[in-house]
């Protein structure tokens, strides 16, 4: 049985179609990550959802029941703003009232939730004060208090650690998290942050231009995006796209690879059946930065290309090494000890069983 | 630095002085009584505090034929601007509610409309006003002022509402609706909680508009319902015996005394709402 059905969505605003037929669902108790660039209409969705933007066309189904045209506070819905859109007039104790009151539940039952609540969320020195008197963090956690005193079939949440500083966008990162581990509520969750959205979610629907370009597990969306956009927007530092000439050699196809004064060819051993049809042709050969890696650490299918380095990043953990490869500036994720200096040839490793291939016109993945 | 700081206290004080010096002659003159006004000059200092002229303005002074002083005018203006600033102020705020939170199909065009409202010069709707009151049978009656009053100051307060409305945050109303409130509940207790700063300003904005008006009393009231402006320029025009400019002043500075009551009781406020925008969550 769905928590949330999506059919065919649209929405249109005089000529413009910001979303062009989205299909979803998700199961009761799964985290919902709906990410995108701005302007991919992720926003748009989820006020749908809610029922803050009329429907153009399509079908929403919280549970069993049609909602497509049901007011917001007849969808069994909470949802935590970005700017947390507290009542300002109001106590914190009030705002998490406030639902309820308007719900009429009774002063006892409303006493017991108001407890239950901040004690999850550790706001109960706070329950007197005003939204003014509470730093972000503590915004935040009321805003998510309010929508968890409702009980609702479903969490909405747009964009809510944004306007959070970097420290705290993580801590709360993963307070929400583990709220979601320990209540097992399901959750649809708007963001730009490709971090967010997969260290959050259990699916992830990446979006772009009002259609869902990719819909799965965060994993399997970070290994095997569809096309070039998804491979670039997930990850940071993104994946690296090098061009390169695709050549068939005794039937295995070989790409050439180029750094400093060194030309390599790199059969690939992957079974791409695809590749075939891309012999003696120009393909994109799409490799994360964690994929190449220094000498030392060769894996059962490494190439080895000695590479000119052009910029050193240390991050702590690892230093983020950019070389170029084929022309194009390409990062590499290499350990703090690993010898590195800036317009010197430095021996690297690609591994190649996890690099994938894209079109160079259509910048569909090639399978 | 110091010599700076007195030449700009010395040219503000001297601005101050100069703008206070009509009031002070206007108090002055009201407590003199004629001898002393014909014998002194404009800004010698009565003799004794003498409030016989205040008397003669507030309770027997001849407006015209009748001679019974300013108070029932006074009254009347009471009953005018009560009802008008306090009906123009909430259609206003529910003006500006709907315009910035509930927008329809053409809500721009028609705020539009309703700030050429603002402009409109008085004596542009004079008559057509006219023929509206006669239509509906209110010519000349208190309520007719009223509902003058009330039209011609709605573009001015929903003007005020819609601007400081607009900086409230839309998601705020988004989250009370999800939390289950409707349009009056919002309203009531999520935007009106937030708004008194703008009232305040709508307010004074209205009562000072609505009290000083001579215009609109002059055309559209007769007899005993004018407000207290009409009646002052009666009184002060009435020709006959000699000249009471003692009586005149003290009648001139009652008409006056509730606007300026109202500005000193509520002024910070009004520099207050009309300089405040964002409200923070």
């Amino acid at each position: 049985m769905h928590a949330l059905k999506i059919q065919n969505i649209e929405k249109i605003y005089g000529k413009v179609k910001v979303l062009k037929g989205i299909d979803l669902e998700i199961q009761p108790g799964q985290f919902l990550i709906l990410v995108g660039p701005s302007g991919c209409g992720k926003s748009t969705l989820l006020n749908m959802i809610a029922g803050l933007e009329p429907v153009s066309n399509g079908n929403i189904f919280i549970g069993d029941r049609d909602v497509t045209h049901l007011d917001p506070k007849d969808r069994d819905i909470a949802m935590v703003f970005q700017s947390y859109a507290l009542y300002p007039n109001m106590t914190v104790r009030q705002n998490i009232e406030f639902g309820l009151t308007i719900r009429k539940t009774e002063k006892s039952e409303q006493k017991k939730i108001v407890e239950k609540v901040s004690k999850l969320l550790q706001i109960e020195p706070l329950l007197d004060r005003k939204p003014k008197q509470l730093s972000g963090g503590q915004r935040q956690r009321v805003a998510m208090g309010r929508a968890l005193a409702r009980d609702p079939s479903i969490f909405l949440f747009d964009e809510p650690l944004s306007n959070l500083d970097a420290k705290l966008r993580v801590e709360m990162r993963g307070e929400i998290k583990e709220l979601h581990q320990r209540e097992g509520t399901t959750i649809v969750y708007v963001t730009h942050d490709q971090i967010e959205a997969m260290t959050l979610g259990d699916v992830i629907a990446v979006m772009k231009d009002g259609e869902i370009q990719q819909f799965g597990p965060p994993q399997d969306i970070y290994d095997n995006p569809r096309n070039q956009f998804i491979a670039s927007f997930m990850g940071s530092p993104s994946m690296n796209f090098i061009p390169c000439q695709a050549e068939k050699v005794n039937g295995v196809i070989q790409i050439s690879l180029e750094s400093g004064n060194e030309k390599v060819k790199v059969p690939i051993k992957q079974n791409i059946k695809g590749l075939e049809a891309y012999a003696d042709k120009s393909i994109i050969l799409g490799i994360r930065p964690e994929q190449i890696t220094q000498q030392g650490e060769e894996k059962p299918d490494s190439a080895k290309l000695n590479c000119d380095v052009e910029l050193i990043e240390p991050t702590g953990p690892d230093t983020l090494v950019t070389v170029r490869i084929n022309g194009v500036k390409t990062v590499c994720r290499i350990h703090p000890t690993a010898e590195s200096k800036v317009d010197k040839l430095m021996p690297l490793l690609l591994d190649m069983s996890k690099v994938v291939f894209f079109d160079p016109d259509t910048q569909e993945r090639v399978y | 630095m110091n010599i700076k700081r007195v030449l700009i206290y010395s040219i503000l004080g001297f601005a101050a002085l100069i703008y206070l010096l009509p009031l002070v002659v206007m108090v002055i003159t009201s407590l003199k009584d004629l001898d002393e006004i014909r014998s002194g000059t404009l800004l010698s200092m009565p003799q004794a505090l003498n409030f016989d002229s205040w008397d003669k303005a507030w309770g027997s002074a001849c407006t015209g034929v009748s001679c019974e002083g300013l108070k029932g005018y006074f009254w009347n203006s009471v009953l005018i601007v009560v009802p008008a600033v306090i009906i123009s102020t909430v259609i206003g705020a529910l003006n500006g509610y709907v315009l910035t939170k509930w927008k329809f199909r053409g809500s721009t065009l028609f705020f539009g409309m309703l700030l050429i409202g603002t402009m409109i010069p008085f004596q542009v709707v004079l008559l057509p006003m006219a023929r509206m009151l006669g239509f509906l049978g209110l010519a000349g009656t208190t309520s007719g002022l009223i509902m003058v009053h009330i039209i011609y100051g709605l573009a001015f307060t929903t003007l005020f509402f819609r601007n400081y409305y607009i900086s409230i945050p839309s998601e705020l109303v988004n989250a009370a609706r999800i939390d289950g409130a409707g349009f009056w509940m919002i309203f009531h207790r999520i935007i009106l909680p937030l708004s008194i700063p703008i009232i305040v300003v709508s307010v004074i904005w209205q009562f000072t508009q609505i009290w000083n008006d001579f215009l609109f009393g002059v055309v559209y009231s007769s007899g005993d319902s004018q407000p207290i402006t009409v009646a002052l320029n009666n009184l002060v025009n009435t020709s006959t015996g000699v000249k009471e400019y003692n009586v005149d002043m003290a009648a001139a500075i009652i008409a006056a005394l509730p606007t300026l009551f109202v500005y000193i009781v509520a002024g910070k406020y009004f520099v207050k709402g009309l300089t405040a925008g964002a409200v923070k969550g």
